[in-house]
């Protein structure tokens, strides 16, 4: 079992709490049990490759999917065995899920017709919504005449009208450009300030996770591996996997012995835990390409040096055969570096982790 | 629950859809005087009796001339119109599409008897041309709407490659868009035949004198329950569905 | 390209169709036709096969409803239940579309007859003792002959529509508080509207066009318009008449249906 520390304010009671929650999809094991705690306010993101469970999660706290074992809470209420229409919840879908048979204003008014609000109610809602999302002048058309970013916006506001106490999104930016994305983005963030609900999202683009939420669960293989805020999961990721799936890290494999970690490419530090091979990671923007440093390093060949804009990125070959990237953005220091001469590499021991495994 | 109750509906409805046409296989393949139960034995008696009746052997001769000439003539006119409304505008070829597929959707027996009268009027003879003429009618909306189906999918590119690459017109159909696309023209093709084969109403109304297999069955079930009725229902069914299921199989339908 | 299909259609189905309009108007005088403009074979139409007329339709629209009923059920499991089976489902829905309209006719002729299956079955079980005589040469029996042909027919178009349906609309409509009633009558049936008006315009005008079935299964007391229409051509031969009945027929099954397409109307979302 992955039991995970909730990092919400101190002794608030979570508004969603997941406890020993698992699925199978018959002997496959698509979410193992696991704990997870989402607070009032949160902008949380499930992140991790495709097939690691996270959309099946996110199923299982709107009720779409049973879960095999264990327990949903929203709002101090076991929700586990109510369907999606009688819990407190609204999903975003991947695809959006409009219906095609409807125009913009029905779609988005047809929750509260369900609940039976009134004409004069469901008007003034869908109006403001509407508004909100920045859909106004879209209210008589039909789905099939929207664009990819308009559809995202209307399946938002259908769930936004409902006033969730936790708002689901199942990927979703994915279908749209990047450019798009990123405005939709800012849009998300800004929707989330002005009404201050919970937003719990799907997603497999890292980018996304950081530029969005305030927590992230990283998932792989249908475990939660580790749970935290963005800046915790970039600078202190708990596995291998993490610190490769968020960001670029280069990794140089070593082994440690009685507190002595000794690297492959020639590097031997102090470092305490447990005997065995470890990997070092150590992020390309932490890399200096000056040495001679009070930190760790060693030499290698420059491979490639590549103008990106904001920064350099240059290709080191160590000894050992291992590359390393680094990324300077000191961009006029390019002119004396010559690509297959040596250079020396250091950074600093704070900004790596040693991460035990192969 | 759920699962059982639609699992169990959806078996009753297999059954009544297959029953039928089952128990007139069955029955074909016995020397029962009756269609009915017990059933005494196995028995080509009622092949027999249709082989050596040579007036079956006409009408079998008649349905397959009917059918093989429906089938040619509406798959090239059906495929050759298809390919053009393809490349029209949605709006307008939805519309033609819908006028072409009228006749399919109005009673057999209207069609029938508008076309006696017509042929009546402008002086044509019925015979088995006039025949074919209004299979015509009711085949070549299912040939349009099939191949229709399959041509707006169609990558143009493929074509403007072998254009590019040096080939005429004619040798880019023949080399390219023909066979990406024989396999639905060839499955409209069997449906055609299959509908042919098995049109009564029309043919009824439009043959005139003699007989094709269906207004031969018609001939047995007026007089009274001829079992070797069986034996000719075996051999349409095997030829109708025989020909629907390679079409379906070909060109891979899924609905 | 389009010219031999255009050809077809305006030659072999416009213009017969055009002239038996206008014959309808014509009188016949000693077994001739006469060019004419009367109502009377109209009139006649409703005097002398009023009853027939009424039963045709009332027995069309019965046929029509329990088909698409039946179909939209049956293509509803093929899409949301059936799993691994469908295509099975699909394909015995096809091979049967094809299956031989007289053959067909002619089973369920020796399946419901007083000699036949049902009966020779029910006789060596022991159920019953003398063979029952109610299963055939009744309206019930054109019902079940007819539908079991229009069956297949009608499950196709509602198939091809309820495809267009997708999974995600019906999470939708359930996580924003539908219970299952609600997303069937709100996002599945009025999404295939056009599937199921296909159907049951196929199934009502094809069974309301039909006199085979009703000649051979029906019974005496079981009068259809088609038959008195195809009587005026092989017997009577007065082409005229036949043609006033047939777009009479036409006439008040394009009625009924519009004003079907209209209650169902009602569904449509607000």
């Amino acid at each position: 079992m992955t039991t995970v520390s909730g990092g919400g304010p101190g002794g608030a009671t979570p508004l969603v709490r997941l406890r020993g929650l698992s699925k199978k999809f018959g002997d496959v094991a698509a979410v193992q049990p696991l704990d997870l705690d989402i607070f009032a306010g949160d902008f949380f993101a499930l992140l991790g490759p495709s097939g690691c469970g996270k959309t099946t999660l996110l199923r299982m706290v709107g009720g779409f999917t049973p879960p095999s074992t264990g327990t949903v809470e929203i709002d101090g209420q076991d929700v586990t065995r109510l369907g999606p229409e009688q819990r407190p919840t609204n999903m975003v879908f991947q695809g959006y899920g409009l219906f095609p048979h409807m125009t913009v204003r029905q779609n988005i008014g047809y929750g509260l017709r369900i609940a039976k609000a009134s004409d004069a109610e469901i008007a003034e809602r869908v109006g403001a919504i509407m508004t909100l999302v920045r859909i106004g002048e879209l209210a008589e058309r039909r789905p099939d005449a929207l664009s990819g970013g308009q559809a995202q916006r209307v399946a938002l506001a259908r769930a936004l009208v409902m006033r969730p106490r936790v708002l689901l999104l199942d990927e979703p930016l994915a279908a749209l450009d990047l450019k798009l994305r990123k405005q939709m983005q800012e849009e998300l963030r800004r929707i989330h300030q002005s009404i201050g609900g919970t937003f719990v999202f799907v997603t497999h683009d890292q980018g996304e996770a950081m530029g969005l939420a305030n927590r992230i669960a990283v998932m792989e293989a249908g475990a939660c591996v580790q749970e935290g805020g963005p800046e915790e999961i970039y600078l202190r990721p708990k596995t291998r996997f993490v610190s490769s799936f968020i960001g670029e890290a280069n990794m140089l494999a070593g082994e440690r012995r009685g507190g002595t970690v000794t690297l492959r490419a020639g590097i031997a530090f102090t470092d305490a835990g447990p005997d065995g091979p470890v990997v070092l990671v150590v992020r390309p923007e932490a890399i200096r390409l000056d040495g001679g440093t009070a930190g760790l390093g060693t030499t290698g060949r420059l491979d490639d040096v590549v103008f990106l804009g904001p920064y350099v990125r240059y290709r080191v070959t160590l000894a050992s055969g291992e590359e390393i990237a680094a990324h300077s953005a000191d961009t006029g220091r390019r002119a004396g570096m010559a690509v297959g001469a040596a250079v020396q590499i250091g950074w600093e021991a704070a900004d790596h982790r040693v991460v035990a495994g192969t | 629950m759920a699962r059982i109750a639609w699992g169990a509906y959806s078996g009753i409805i297999v059954l009544f859809m297959l029953t039928p046409l089952v128990l007139v296989v069955l029955f074909s393949f016995t020397d029962n005087a009756l269609t009915n139960f017990p059933i005494n034995a196995f028995s080509l008696h009622w092949y027999r009796i249709l082989d050596a009746n040579p007036e079956f052997w006409k009408a079998f001769e008649n349905s397959l001339k009917v059918s093989l000439g429906v089938t040619l003539i509406s798959t090239v006119i059906g495929t050759m119109a298809a390919m053009v409304l393809a490349r029209w505008r949605e709006r307008l070829a939805n519309a033609a599409l819908l006028a072409l597929a009228a006749p399919v959707t109005l009673p057999a027996l209207v069609i029938g008897i508008a076309l006696l009268v017509f042929f009546n009027k402008v002086g044509v003879p019925l015979s088995l041309a006039t025949v074919i003429a209004g299979h015509l009618v009711i085949t070549q909306p299912f040939v349009i709407l099939i191949v229709y189906a399959r041509m707006v999918n169609f990558d143009y590119a493929a074509v403007d490659s072998a254009r590019d690459l040096g080939a005429s017109p004619w040798r880019a159909f023949w080399t390219v868009t023909f066979p990406i696309v024989s396999s639905t023209v060839i499955g409209a093709a069997l449906i055609a035949l299959a509908i042919s084969l098995d049109d009564f109403i029309i043919t009824f109304f439009t043959i005139g004198g003699g007989n094709t297999l269906p207004t031969f069955v018609w001939g047995k079930v007026r007089t009274y329950l001829d079992p070797s009725i069986n034996a000719i229902g075996t051999i349409l069914i095997t030829l109708t569905v025989g020909s629907t299921a390679i079409a379906l199989w070909i060109s891979r339908y899924r609905g | 390209m389009i010219g031999p299909s255009g050809a077809v259609f305006l030659l072999l189905f416009v213009a017969p169709f055009a002239f038996l309009f206008v014959v309808s108007f014509w009188r016949k005088k000693m077994f001739v036709l006469e060019p004419d403009f009367t109502l009377v074979n109209y009139s006649e139409t409703l005097a002398d096969y009023g009853w027939p007329l009424a039963f045709t339709l009332m027995i069309a629209f019965a046929i029509a409803v329990l088909t698409t009923v039946l179909a939209f059920l049956f293509a509803y499991a093929i899409r949301f239940h059936a799993g691994r089976y469908a295509n099975a489902l699909l394909f015995v829905t096809l091979i049967t579309l094809f299956g031989g309209y007289l053959v067909k006719i002619y089973a369920w002729k020796t399946i419901l007859g007083t000699e036949g299956i049902l009966n020779s079955a029910l006789l060596t079980l022991g159920i019953v003792d003398q063979p029952l005589t109610v299963f055939i040469y009744n309206p019930g029996a054109v019902v079940v002959t007819l539908t079991h042909f229009l069956l297949p027919l009608a499950v196709l178009p509602v198939f091809a529509s309820l495809r267009g349906v997708r999974e995600a609309g019906l999470e939708a409509a359930r996580d924003l508080g539908a219970g299952a009633t609600r997303v069937f009558r709100d996002i599945v049936v009025p999404q295939c509207l056009p599937g199921i008006m296909a159907a049951f315009t196929f199934s009502f005008l094809i069974a309301a066009g039909d006199y085979v079935t009703p000649r051979y299964v029906g019974g005496p007391y079981t009068s259809m318009i088609g038959d008195f229409i195809e009587g005026q051509f092989s017997l009577r031969f007065d082409w005229p008449a036949g043609a006033a009945m047939s777009f009479t027929i036409l006439g008040a099954g394009l009625a009924i249906i519009a004003l079907v397409r209209w209650a169902l109307g009602a569904l449509r979302p607000r």
